[in-house]
C-alpha cells in the first residue's frame, strides 16, 4: 500500500505546490457583483489578457450591472472553436466574428439580424466598406470592431547602405509592382557569396493568404469569383489572375528576392525588424509593431499596383455578433456591449493598445498623438479610396483555404496555371453545396 | 540462444498450495462460483468501461454514422477517387515508418543506459523526459527557428562544419523527415518512461544469476531485459504506431500539411475536411478509415510481438 | 556506478570508463536540451527580437547577459497563468487519481481474470484509445452537454477519467504478474476487489507511476477540449494561456517562453517525483 499511498501522495503535493504560486492576479472577472448582474458570454481573440483587462476596464466599471465572462481564444484554435460552440446548445452570447466569415455565419443561422436593433445613423462614422462587410443578402447582421490596411513597409538603414532611393512616402502615391520588384533585385544581397542572401529583397507578411494576395490579381483586373459569387471558373483561374499569381511565384523561384517556406507573420515581422529583408508589404498593426524593435528605422509607402492596373489596397477586419439564439433578457446588455467595443471610444482604446486600425473614421480624429502621422495618413487614404474587401460568399472558409493552398504551392515552386485550375475546381465544388 | 530463466522462488514456493486449487476448481465448479467470479469481473471493468462508452465509444460510433449519411458509401467511393487522400495516405504511412521504429529504438536504448539509481541518471532522465512537457507552441517556434531554412540554426551549425545548406521544412523532401525526428525529440523521454517502468517488473534474482554466470551488460539487455519486457514492448510499440498514425499538432502548427502536401497527414485532412471545407462525412470517413487502419497494424504487432518472444507467460 | 562483473578492471580503465560514461550522459542531455535551454535563456531575457543571437548564431542564446524575472511576473499577475496553473493542477490531479483506481482495474479484469469476451472488451478498450479526438470532438461535446456537464469541472474531468491507453498499460503490466500468488490468495477465500486492493496494488508501483504521468500528461497538455468543454474565464487551462501569446497581428515572445516554461515545470516535477517509483534501482547494468 505504501507504494500506491506515495504516489497519490506525490501528485496531491504537487498541487499544493502549484496551487500556493503567488495569487497575485486579482482579475476582472473577480470583482463580486450584484446579483442581479446580467452575465454575458463571450467568445474573444486571444489577444494578450493584460490589454483585454485594460480595454475593458472602462465598460465594466460604467455599468456594474453587466458582468462579462470573457473567454479569450487562441487565434490558432478560434476558428475551430466557434464551429463547435457555435452549433452546440450552448453558444457564446456575443462573438467577435472574422470579417469575411460573416456571410457563412449568418448563412448558417448563428447571428442575430440587427436590423431592427441598430439605427441607421449608428452606422454613420464606419467605413462604408466596413458596414458592407457586416452584412449578408443586404441584411445587416455584425458591428465592425477594426479595419485593416497593408502597405509597403522599408528599412531606411538597407536602402540608405545601398545607396536607393527610397519609395514615395505620400498619401495615395504608390509604385508599381515592377518598380518594387526591381528594388528587390537590387536589396537582395549575398555579401559573402554562399548563395544565401543576408539581406532580401522582399517580404510578404501572410506569404500564402489570401487577405494580402487578392489584391494583386484584383491590381490586373481579375476577381476570384463571379459576381453573384457562385462560380470561381473562369474568375481564379483568368489569364489575369494566372499572370500575378505567376508574378508572386517568381519572387521566391525565378527571381529569389522573397525567402520561401516563411509562413508565419510573426516569424515575417522578425525577419524585416532584424534587418534581413529591405522591404516588407504588411499590413497596420506592424507600425506598432515594428516600432518595437529598437533602434529599427522604417518607413512606409502606399500598397504598389500593376503599371497599368488598377490600385487596390486589401481590407476587411474583424467584427462583433451577437448570438441568434441569446436568451432575449441578455439581448439589451448584449447590445450595450456591442456597442461599446465598436464606439469611438473603444476604437481608439484598441488602436492605441495593440495598433489595430479602427473601423470608424472618428476614431482616428480621438487619438491625433497616434494617427497624426504620415504611414496611417497613406493607409487612411487607401481605406477610403482603394480598399477592396475580401468576395462575400457563405463559403468563405472554403474559398480562402483552396485559395490558400494554390498560393502556398506556387510559392514552393507549382505551376500557378495548374495550381490555380485546381483551386477552380475545388472551390466550384464546395460552392455548388451551397446552391 | 538460451530463454532466460524464470523467477523460480514464488512458483516453487507456491506450487503445492496451486496444486490444491486447481483440484477443488474442479470438483466444485459450481453456479454461485461461476456467478460470483463475473459479478467480480463486472465490478472491475464496469466504471471504465461506462467512461469509455459514454465518452469515446458512443462519440466515435456518432462519428462513423454520419461517414454513412443516409446509408451510403458515397463519402467512401470519393475518398478513394481522390488523388489528395490517397497522398495522404501516403504520407501518413511514410510519418509513421520513419516516427515510430525509431523513436521505439531511441526511448529503449536510453532506458536501457539510464536505469538504475544515482544522482546523475536521475537528472539525465528528467532532462529526457523534459521535452515532452514543453507546449505545442513552443515546440513548433523553437524548431522552427532552428530548422528556419534562411536563418536557422541548423544551417549555421552546417555552414560552420562545410556542409551544404538545406531547406528542411520548406523542402518537400526533407520537412516529413524533420517532423518524424522532431517527434523522436519530443516523445522518446516519454516512452523511455515506460520502458523503465517495465524493467521494473524483472526480478533482480534474474539478473544476479546471469552476472555470475560472467554476461556482459550488453548479453544482459539482448538476452535478458528485451524479452522480459515484451509486454511493455508491445505496449510501447502498439501505442507509438496509435499515436503516430494519428499525429497531427505538429503538422497543424508547423507545416500546414506542406509544402506541395508532403506533410499532408490523414488527420490533418480530416480535420480541415471537419473545420474548414465544413464536410463532416468526408471527415468522420478519413477518421474511420484510420481508425480500421490503426487497429488492425495493432493487432497484428501484439500477434508478431507473442511470437517474436514466445507468447506471454500467462 | 560499476558493475561487480568489472571488480577485477584496472583502476585506469575504470577511470577512463567513468569519464566516457559521463560524456555520453553530457552528450544526450545535451541533444534533448539545447532547444529548451534556448527556451528557458530567451524566458529570462527582456523582450527583443527572436533572431537576435541565432543568426548570426551566438553563446549569447543560450545565456542571458542581464536575467530578469519580469516576464514571469508579468505572465503571473497579468496574463492569468496563476489561476490557469492552479485549475490545470486541479483537474490533472483529479484526472490522474480517479484515472489510476478505474483503469487499474479495468486493466487487472483483462489482464488476470476470465470472462466470456474478454477479447470484444479488450477490443473496445483499443478502439477508445485509438478514436481520433478531432473526430468525435463534436458528437462529445454534445454528449457532455446533454448531460449538462458543460462548462463545469466535470466537463473538464470526466471524459477523461477513463482512459484506453492506460488500460492497456496496466494490462500488459499484470501480465507479468505471478498467476501463483493470485491463486494461492484466492484459495485462501480472498475475493477479488480485496485481493486487488491488497495484494496487487501495492505491488504495482511501477505501473501506477507510469500510468500517473500518462494521464496527469494528457490533462495537462489538453487544449481544445477545454476552450469547447468549459469555456468560463475562471476554468481558464495553462495552455490555453500559452497559445495565446501567438497571433498573427502580434506575437509576445518573451511571454510565450516564459508562459512555456511555467507550464513544463509541474510535469518535470511530478516525473523527477515519481521516478524512484519505477526505479528500484535493481541489478544490471552497474546500479546497486
Amino acid at each position: 500500500m505504501k507504494r500506491v499511498l506515495s504516489v497519490a501522495l506525490t501528485l496531491l503535493i504537487l498541487t499544493a505546490v502549484t496551487t500556493a504560486l503567488p495569487a497575485v492576479g486579482a482579475g476582472v472577472g473577480a470583482a463580486a457583483s450584484a446579483a442581479a448582474a446580467t452575465r454575458l458570454e463571450v467568445v474573444w481573440m486571444g489577444w494578450p489578457k493584460d490589454l483585454l483587462d485594460e480595454q475593458l476596464a472602462p465598460f465594466l466599471q460604467a455599468n456594474p450591472d453587466i458582468e462579462l465572462d470573457i473567454q479569450a481564444v487562441p487565434f490558432n484554435q478560434l476558428f475551430q472553436t466557434l464551429e463547435v460552440r457555435l452549433a452546440s446548445s450552448q453558444p457564446p452570447d456575443v462573438f467577435i466574428v472574422d470579417g469575411p466569415l460573416t456571410a457563412s455565419y449568418a448563412h448558417r443561422g448563428y447571428l442575430m439580424p440587427l436590423d431592427s436593433l441598430i439605427y441607421e445613423e449608428e452606422l454613420a462614422e464606419f467605413f462604408p466598406a466596413s458596414v458592407e462587410a457586416c452584412k449578408y443578402r443586404g441584411v445587416l447582421y455584425a458591428l465592425p470592431y477594426t479595419s485593416s490596411a497593408a502597405g509597403l513597409y522599408f528599412n531606411i538603414d538597407i536602402f540608405n547602405e545601398y545607396g536607393v532611393e527610397l519609395p514615395p512616402q505620400k498619401p495615395g502615391d504608390r509604385i508599381t509592382w515592377e518598380h518594387v520588384l526591381e528594388l528587390a533585385r537590387r536589396l537582395t544581397v549575398d555579401s559573402n557569396g554562399d548563395g544565401q542572401p543576408e539581406v532580401w529583397g522582399l517580404l510578404i507578411e501572410q506569404s500564402d493568404r489570401p487577405y494580402q494576395l487578392l489584391p494583386l490579381a484584383e491590381s490586373l483586373g481579375a476577381r476570384p469569383l463571379s459576381p453573384d459569387g457562385s462560380t470561381s471558373e473562369g474568375f481564379v483561374n483568368s489569364e489575369a489572375f494566372i499572370k500575378a499569381a505567376r508574378f508572386y511565384g517568381d519572387l521566391f523561384n525565378a527571381e529569389k528576392v522573397s525567402p520561401v517556406g516563411i509562413l508565419d507573420a510573426p516569424v515575417v515581422r522578425e525577419y524585416f525588424g532584424s534587418g534581413k529583408a529591405a522591404m516588407m508589404l504588411g499590413a497596420e498593426w506592424n507600425i506598432s509593431r515594428l516600432a518595437e524593435f529598437e533602434g529599427f528605422n522604417f518607413g512606409l509607402s502606399a500598397h504598389p499596383a500593376f503599371e497599368g492596373g488598377r490600385a487596390v489596397t486589401p481590407t476587411g477586419g474583424w467584427h462583433v455578433g451577437i448570438s441568434s439564439r441569446i436568451p432575449s433578457d441578455k439581448l439589451d446588455a448584449a447590445l450595450h456591449f456591442a456597442r461599446y467595443m465598436t464606439s469611438r471610444e473603444a476604437s481608439a482604446a484598441w488602436a492605441r493598445l495593440f495598433g489595430n486600425a479602427p473601423a470608424r473614421r472618428d476614431a482616428y480624429e480621438a487619438l491625433p498623438d497616434l494617427f497624426s502621422n504620415y504611414m496611417w495618413e497613406v493607409l487612411l487614404y487607401d481605406m477610403e479610396h482603394t480598399a477592396s474587401p475580401r468576395p462575400v460568399t457563405p463559403a468563405y472558409l472554403e474559398f480562402e483555404a483552396r485559395l490558400k493552398d494554390a498560393f502556398n504551392a506556387i510559392q514552393f515552386g507549382a505551376d500557378p496555371t495548374e495550381a490555380l485550375n485546381e483551386a477552380a475546381r475545388l472551390i466550384d465544388r464546395e460552392l455548388a453545396r451551397y446552391r | 540462444m538460451s530463454r532466460p530463466p524464470t523467477p523460480a522462488q514464488p512458483s516453487a514456493r507456491l506450487a503445492p498450495i496451486q496444486r490444491q486449487a486447481r483440484l477443488r476448481e474442479r470438483l466444485h465448479p459450481t453456479h454461485r462460483n461461476l456467478r460470483s467470479e463475473l459479478l467480480a469481473t463486472a465490478a472491475f471493468l464496469a466504471p471504465a468501461l461506462a467512461l469509455l462508452a459514454a465518452f469515446r465509444l458512443y462519440p466515435a460510433a456518432v462519428s462513423v454514422a454520419q461517414s454513412l449519411q443516409g446509408g451510403s458509401l458515397q463519402a467512401y467511393r470519393e475518398l478513394f477517387a481522390d488523388t489528395t487522400f490517397l497522398k495522404s495516405v501516403r504520407v501518413t504511412l511514410a510519418y509513421a515508418a520513419m516516427a515510430s521504429p525509431a523513436t521505439v529504438a531511441v526511448s529503449l536504448l536510453l532506458a536501457l543506459v539510464l536505469q538504475g539509481s544515482g544522482r546523475v541518471r536521475s537528472l539525465v532522465r528528467t532532462a529526457c523526459f523534459l521535452p515532452s512537457t514543453v507546449s505545442m507552441s513552443v515546440v513548433a517556434v523553437t524548431w522552427g527557428m532552428i530548422l528556419d531554412p534562411h536563418f536557422g540554426l541548423a544551417n549555421s551549425v552546417l555552414s560552420a562544419v562545410g556542409l551544404p545548406r538545406q531547406l528542411f521544412l520548406a523542402s518537400p523532401v526533407q520537412a516529413l523527415q524533420c517532423l518524424a525526428a522532431l517527434s523522436v525529440w519530443r516523445n522518446a523521454g516519454y516512452w523511455m518512461m515506460f520502458f523503465l517502468s517495465g524493467m521494473e517488473a524483472v526480478p533482480k534474482s534474474v539478473y544476479e544469476a546471469a552476472q555470475l554466470d560472467g554476461a556482459s551488460p550488453l548479453q544482459c539487455a539482448v538476452t535478458i531485459t528485451v524479452p522480459l519486457l515484451a509486454p511493455t514492448l508491445g505496449f510501447v510499440l502498439v501505442s507509438n504506431t496509435v499515436v503516430n498514425c494519428l499525429a497531427f499538432a505538429p503538422v497543424f502548427i508547423l507545416t500546414r500539411g506542406g509544402p506541395l502536401g508532403s506533410t499532408n497527414v490523414l488527420m490533418y485532412e480530416a480535420y480541415k475536411s471537419a473545420f474548414t471545407y465544413l464536410d463532416m462525412p468526408r471527415s468522420s470517413a478519413i477518421s474511420t478509415l484510420v481508425l480500421a487502419a490503426v487497429f488492425a497494424l495493432s493487432f497484428l504487432e501484439l500477434k508478431l510481438i507473442q511470437a517474436g518472444f514466445g507468447g506471454d507467460r500467462q | 556506478m560499476i558493475g561487480p562483473n568489472r571488480i577485477g578492471a584496472s583502476p585506469l580503465s575504470r577511470a577512463s570508463l567513468l569519464a566516457f560514461r559521463v560524456a555520453g550522459y553530457a552528450l544526450v542531455a545535451a541533444l534533448f536540451l539545447a532547444p529548451l535551454a534556448w527556451v528557458l535563456a530567451s524566458s529570462l531575457r527582456r523582450p527583443g527580437p527572436l533572431y537576435q543571437y541565432a543568426s548570426p548564431l551566438s553563446w549569447r542564446l543560450f545565456i542571458p547577459d542581464r536575467p530578469t524575472l519580469a516576464n514571469f511576473a508579468h505572465a503571473l499577475t497579468s496574463l492569468g497563468m496563476d489561476r490557469a496553473l492552479r485549475n490545470t493542477a486541479f483537474v490533472a490531479v483529479t484526472t490522474a487519481l480517479a484515472g489510476l483506481v478505474v483503469n487499474s482495474m479495468a486493466g487487472f479484469a483483462l489482464a488476470a481474470l476470465s470472462f466470456p469476451g474478454k477479447n470484444m472488451v479488450f477490443a473496445a478498450v483499443m478502439v477508445a484509445f485509438m478514436a481520433p479526438f478531432d473526430a468525435i470532438v463534436i458528437p462529445l461535446h454534445r454528449a457532455v452537454s446533454s448531460m449538462g456537464l458543460v462548462n463545469s469541472w466535470a466537463a473538464l474531468i470526466l471524459p477523461a477519467v477513463g482512459n484506453g491507453m492506460a488500460i492497456f498499460l496496466f494490462r500488459q503490466f499484470y501480465h507479468e504478474y505471478p498467476k501463483e500468488i493470485l491463486e494461492a490468495a484466492r484459495v485462501d477465500g480472498a475475493s477479488w476487489l480485496r485481493l486487488f486492493w491488497q495484494v496487487v496494488l501495492p505491488s504495482s508501483g511501477p505501473a501506477l507511476a507510469a500510468a500517473a504521468v500518462l494521464i496527469f500528461m494528457h490533462q495537462w497538455n489538453s487544449l481544445f477540449w477545454p476552450l469547447v468543454a468549459a469555456y468560463s474565464e475562471k476554468y481558464t487551462m495553462a495552455q490555453v494561456i500559452v497559445a495565446s501569446q501567438i497571433a498573427v497581428d502580434g506575437t509576445r515572445w518573451a511571454s510565450l517562453f516564459a508562459t512555456s516554461v511555467l507550464s513544463s515545470i509541474p510535469p518535470m516535477m511530478l516525473f523527477f517525483l515519481l521516478q524512484k517509483h519505477y526505479l528500484r534501482g535493481i541489478g544490471g547494468f552497474g546500479g546497486n
